[in-house]
């Protein structure tokens, strides 16, 4: 049954494909929209057999170079396959409204609806594959497509760079994850996933933690870990806002998919890289939202916001494998749980507010933050929408990043009653980390929000905006209900993260406590608490309504202290708003300020302008490009573009093939004959 | 007990690196003098009861009473500016005294010897280091001295961890207070202070060859 | 739910003791200690002005905050009893409610596009986020030293054996007395007497509010004083039973907000720059604790 769903589901994708050339724009935008909802549907019904009965799995015989071809879903892909569908029906909805304005680019959306179909059905391959060379197929695919489908608007210039970075990165990745795959090839001469635990059990722990590495690099370069982030807030700025949206929402989740399923099947010291994968999250998370808080791109500020919760999805994984080498079921269940509900989570918030974001792109042109203010009037339910989205990603309750949140802190102040003084201080920077992550999510996001939709318009011109229809929030309002039933109920996803946990258990014997029953418990309050504190809000906001109405309320202009100038001038801008911050973070993010001094009596117009830059981009990137091609300057005279010059480098090519194996020979005998002296 | 006073010693060092007037400075020199005064009584049980008066007497003479009337008389005297002129600011002085004191325990912790009294160590590292870093940071001269002073009092509580062993190191430790106010009484007589408007620091640098 | 009853009680003398305070220290005779509330009576009767800029985060952050400071009264126990909320964890969601309180507090400012009240926010928002992790670094402590979670479990179990831990506990106390006075921004951060736009932090975010909205917004900064001095008293009170505690309740807020009092009248305020170092400086001290309670535990040697 499963091999059927396998080539059904791949097979339906590529039928849509074909049948393009047969329809208008419009029918194609609905045949991917009609099967997006189809392989959803499909994949969301195995997944939930699979969380009901167990893993199924079938094995393709396959070929002579690849092995047998294991597909297996297990509960980790089931969870995933859960995930991305749900942002991809939410996307395609969502895209397909977005489009319309494009509808007249009909080869470019034709192009770009074969990529997005192209990109799901690989991604989800990606969860069920358990063979490295297919993996590694099925992978490129991924990256090519979603390639693609960020370079939509080809025509900027700045958008095809954006889209070559990542397209680079992309492929540095691909060659990390062939190394390792390699490695093990070479060693154990299997493709197979179960190789790698046979390898690895076999081994020392050195080696575990070697191929762990070579993997970790590859997919901490897809998810976006620090130092390896430098692609995603260029990448994310240049697509449209749909496949911004899944791009944060699943893309990079297909990273963290695979450090948790190379943490199943490697056996090694968990506890150092529980210590390295902590410290690697903590400084994501930090640094992410440091750079955040200075942006004023919208999108810009979203991408590093991405980077930000990865980092909090990786202090929980880090968590987890901490608890998997001290033995500590509290942690494991904690560590991993909180991390797999965070993904879950973002997934939702973060492409909910790159949805709106679109739609405020689309009504002003612009995502220069310092030019909007005021939206809040004009485009009420985006306004309202991208409220819910801030107070999710802050971790504020009743919505889901609580939720989350709350799980990894349960963890990690459970595990301060160890007696491991190393790993007490580990666990006090991961909670100071968390910590300050909140607090500067905070300022960012009202920052974000009080800049766009509040106050008045910082821009000069009057503009009129068209006005919202209703019918394109509906994947919006869907994921908003989301996040709303995550944060209140949290408990109907407790089971699945269960099973999900037990899996990484049961690979080292572990007893299944009650104190998985406490945390439970918990979760339990802290939704039926949320709920309380949402009935608490309207009644008392129903209580003043009543006792306010019978009030006299006057409308009045806002108190200017007597300035009779143009108030929108006078209003916070968003660099104002976090100059304190940037007076204590300045000397470590890299802020470039152009100031012009006011001289004179009468000072005419001055400018003053700030862009933030990446210190880790301009030393992980910038400065390496620019030693290579300082480097690779010298041999330009090679280029010089005669014809007979580039025959004449192919001809000494083939005498060099055929003459120096023949020189090292002699060279050889000659050396013997030396020797023999 | 002696654990409460090494804290609230701990606890200087954090304010001394937010302080931005040298009398902030000198009052938390007078309140270290007065800590040290009360960690010598508790700890310094085994010296004979002479050696202890004389210690005592010292401690809380030079460092509470004495030095900081010194160098307060020379601010006065030497007209320098009662701001104390940081190459960074301040919050970033915070972090890194934090952080200093975070390694000091880190790196106390992962020394194995039962011997060690660990709170001594650490605090006495974290003072010591703090110090280096108050030279390191300020511009004026006078904060060198003090910074030494803040050194100094690490080393003192370092010796105060073996003095019940070898009260000798507790006396040697004396000498370097006698060998600070010589330094200050250099200041004093060659009027150094901030009379040239430049950082005088950076003025020392012509003394290269 | 006697905490809660507690401390809406307390919150009704709380500020009038202060203001009393502050007076007496000036040499005047001050106003009665129910004149804060009688103030806030007076509000509640009044109409309201709105600005044209604002929208409807205007008028619901004040209710929004007040519902958000009484979730987290929930939450405080009183010697043996607990809070109406009580489960592991509950200070972690004590501190994010309280968070969500000052976002929607922070985006109503935002909201009536005025520079004032946009230079509160952006202070307020910067000044919260450097006081949060004092008080999570706090309260890992006490969950280290007792190995429990949550607030009830923690206070219950919370008793003073050596000379270091009463050290611990009294520099705790000192802690949390500052971490209060910065949250409901009262001196040495932020000067609630002073109208000069340029000082303000707190008062100028709600400078627009008015009427029944402002009366909210008063009444709820008092409450939250009320509750820091409840969980101020849970400190000293333990598991004593309740003709002792509640006095004991009592005099520790007196205390406190005499304290308050005396510490507004003989301080000045600190100049604006100097604050983000004098709020993390209490970061740095609860790591302090965090060690000293290691050093107890015996698990630092």
């Amino acid at each position: 049954m499963e091999k059927y769903f396998i080539e059904f589901f791949n097979l339906i994708g590529i039928i849509a494909i074909i049948s393009f050339p047969f329809f208008k724009t419009k029918g194609r935008g609905l045949i991917t929209l009609g099967v997006i909802i189809v392989q959803v549907i499909i994949s969301s019904i195995v997944a939930f057999y699979v969380f009901a009965n167990g893993p199924v799995s079938h094995t393709f015989t396959g070929s002579f170079i690849t092995g047998p071809i294991p597909f297996r879903i297990d509960f980790l892909s089931a969870w995933f396959i859960l995930v991305i569908s749900f942002t991809f029906l939410t996307g395609a909805w969502y895209g397909l409204h977005y489009m319309k304005k494009y509808k007249d680019q009909t080869d470019n959306l034709a192009l770009h609806m074969t990529a997005f179909i192209l990109l799901y059905n690989s991604i989800i391959d990606i969860c069920l594959v358990q063979n490295g060379l297919v993996l590694l197929v099925v992978w490129e695919i991924m990256a090519l497509s979603s390639f693609i489908a960020v370079i939509f608007e080809h025509n900027k210039k700045e958008t095809i760079k954006a889209g070559i970075n990542f397209l680079i990165q992309s492929h540095v990745c691909i060659l990390f994850l062939t190394m390792a795959f390699m490695w093990v090839k070479v060693k154990t001469g299997s493709f197979d996933f179960s190789a790698i635990t046979a390898y690895t059990s076999a081994e020392p722990a050195i080696t575990g933690i070697g191929l762990f590495l070579f993997f970790f690099f590859g997919f901490a370069i897809k998810a976006g870990f620090v130092p390896f982030h430098t692609w995603l807030p260029l990448a994310h700025p240049a697509a449209p806002a749909h496949i911004s949206g899944i791009m944060s929402g699943v893309i990079i989740k297909i990273g963290i998919y695979g450090i948790l399923r190379v943490l199943l099947l490697i056996k090694t010291d968990m506890v150092s890289l529980g210590y390295f994968i902590l410290a690697v999250s903590v400084i994501t998370g930090v640094y992410g939202v440091m750079l955040a808080i200075v942006q004023h791109n919208l999108k810009k500020l979203l991408a590093y916001h991405s980077i930000e919760n990865i980092g909090i999805i990786g202090i929980g994984i880090g968590l987890g494998c901490l608890g998997l080498g001290y033995n500590s079921q509290i942690l494991v269940v904690c560590g991993f749980g909180g991390a797999l509900l965070h993904t879950l989570n973002h997934s939702l918030f973060k492409s909910l507010l790159f949805y709106c974001a679109g739609i405020v792109y689309q009504k002003t042109h612009t995502m220069d933050i310092e030019k909007m203010g005021g939206l809040l009037k004009h485009i009420p339910r985006t306004g309202y929408l991208f409220l819910i989205g801030s107070l999710a990603i802050c971790g504020l309750p009743p919505f889901n990043g609580f939720v989350s949140e709350f799980f990894i802190y349960t963890g990690l102040f459970n595990g301060l009653q160890s007696n491991d003084f190393l790993f007490i201080m580990a666990l006090l920077f991961a909670i100071l980390g968390l910590v300050v992550i909140g607090g500067l999510a905070l300022i960012c996001f009202t920052k974000a929000f009080g800049i766009i939709f509040l106050g008045n318009s910082r821009d000069h011109e009057v503009r009129n905006f068209s006005k919202e229809k209703p019918m394109d929030f509906f994947p919006l309002y869907i994921v908003a209900l989301g996040i709303l039933i995550i944060g209140l109920l949290p408990v109907i996803l407790a089971p699945a993260l269960l099973k999900i946990t037990q899996m990484y258990m049961s690979a080292s014997v572990i007893p299944v406590t009650p104190a998985y029953n406490s945390i439970l418990g918990n979760l339990t309050s802290v939704g039926w608490y949320s709920l309380g504190f949402i009935a608490l809000t309207a009644l008392l906001y129903f209580l003043r309504h009543i006792i306010t109405s019978r009030r006299a309320q006057t409308i009045e202009a806002t108190w200017g202290c007597g300035y009779t100038g143009d108030a929108s001038k006078m209003q916070y801008t968003a660099s104002s708003f976090i100059r304190s911050y940037r007076k204590l973070a300045g000397s470590f993010l890299m802020i470039k300020k152009d100031k012009q001094e006011a001289s004179g009596l009468y000072p005419e117009h001055i400018n003053q302008e700030t862009h933030p830059y990446d210190r880790v981009e301009n030393w992980f990137i910038d400065k390496p490009l620019h030693l290579i091609r300082r480097f690779l300057n010298r041999f330009v005279f090679l280029q010089n573009g005669n014809i007979q010059a580039y025959i004449l480098y192919g001809f000494i090519f083939i005498g060099l093939v055929i003459l120096v194996p023949v020189i090292i020979e002699k060279l050889a005998v000659f050396f013997n004959f030396l020797n023999q002296l | 007990m002696i654990d409460i006073l090494l804290i609230a010693l701990a606890m200087t060092l954090l304010y001394m690196s937010i302080a931005n007037r040298l009398h902030t400075y000198l009052r938390i020199l007078v309140f270290q003098g007065f800590i040290l005064f009360g960690a010598t009584y508790l700890t310094l049980t085994n010296v004979n009861t002479v050696n202890l008066l004389l210690i005592m007497l010292e401690t809380i003479v030079f460092k509470s009473i004495a030095v900081p009337w010194f160098m307060s008389y020379i601010i006065k005297r030497n007209k320098i500016s009662r701001a104390a002129e940081p190459y960074l600011p301040y919050f970033v002085s915070l972090l890194i005294v934090t952080i200093i004191i975070v390694l000091a325990i880190i790196l106390s912790s992962s020394i194995k010897d039962a011997n060690l009294d660990k709170t001594y160590f650490v605090v006495a590292l974290s003072t010591m280091f703090t110090g280096l870093y108050l030279i390191v940071s300020r511009k004026k001269i006078i904060t060198h001295v003090i910074g030494y002073l803040v050194i100094e009092n690490g080393v003192f509580v370092l010796s105060l961890a073996v003095g019940n062993e070898m009260p000798m190191l507790v006396n040697l430790g004396i000498m370097l207070d006698i060998f600070a106010s010589v330094l200050i009484l250099g200041i004093f007589f060659n009027k150094i202070g901030d009379v040239i408007k430049n950082p005088d620091v950076d003025l020392l640098n012509n003394l290269r060859d | 739910m006697i905490s809660f009853l507690l401390i809406i009680l307390a919150s009704f003398f709380f500020m009038g003791v202060v203001v009393r305070t502050k007076s007496i220290a000036s040499g005047r005779r001050g106003p009665g200690i129910f004149q804060p509330m009688k103030d806030i009576l007076r509000l509640l009767k009044k109409g309201s002005v709105y600005s044209k800029t604002t929208s409807l985060i205007f008028k619901i952050a004040p209710v929004a905050y007040l519902s958000s400071v009484l979730m987290a009264i929930l939450m405080v126990p009183h010697g043996n009893n607990p809070g109406f909320i009580s489960f592991d964890g509950d200070f972690v969601m004590f501190a994010y409610v309280l968070a969500f309180g000052k976002f929607m507090i922070i985006i109503s400012a935002l909201d009536t596009g005025s520079s004032f009240e946009g230079m509160g926010a952006s202070r307020e928002a910067l000044y919260s986020m450097l006081v949060e992790p004092a008080f999570f670094i706090l309260m890992g402590s006490f969950a280290l030293y007792t190995g429990h979670t949550s607030f009830f479990t923690i206070f219950s179990t919370l008793h003073y054996g050596s000379y270091i831990s009463y050290m611990l506990g009294a520099l705790a106390t000192f802690v949390f007395v500052l971490i209060a006075m910065i949250e409901n921004s009262r001196m040495p951060v932020d000067d609630p007497k002073t109208h000069l736009e340029l000082t303000m932090i707190h008062e100028v975010m709600v400078l627009d509010n008015s009427g029944f909205d402002l009366g909210l917004i008063q009444y709820t900064s008092y409450l939250k004083f009320a509750m820091y001095g409840a969980i101020i008293s849970n400190f000293f009170i333990g598991v004593l039973p309740f003709w002792i505690s509640i006095p004991m309740f009592l005099v520790v807020q007196f205390g406190f907000a005499i304290a308050v009092g005396v510490i507004e009248s003989f301080m000045a305020r600190f100049r604006m720059g100097h604050n983000p170092q004098f709020i993390f400086i209490l970061t740095s001290v609860s790591m302090l604790i965090f060690f000293g309670a290691l050093l107890v535990l015996g698990k630092f040697m």
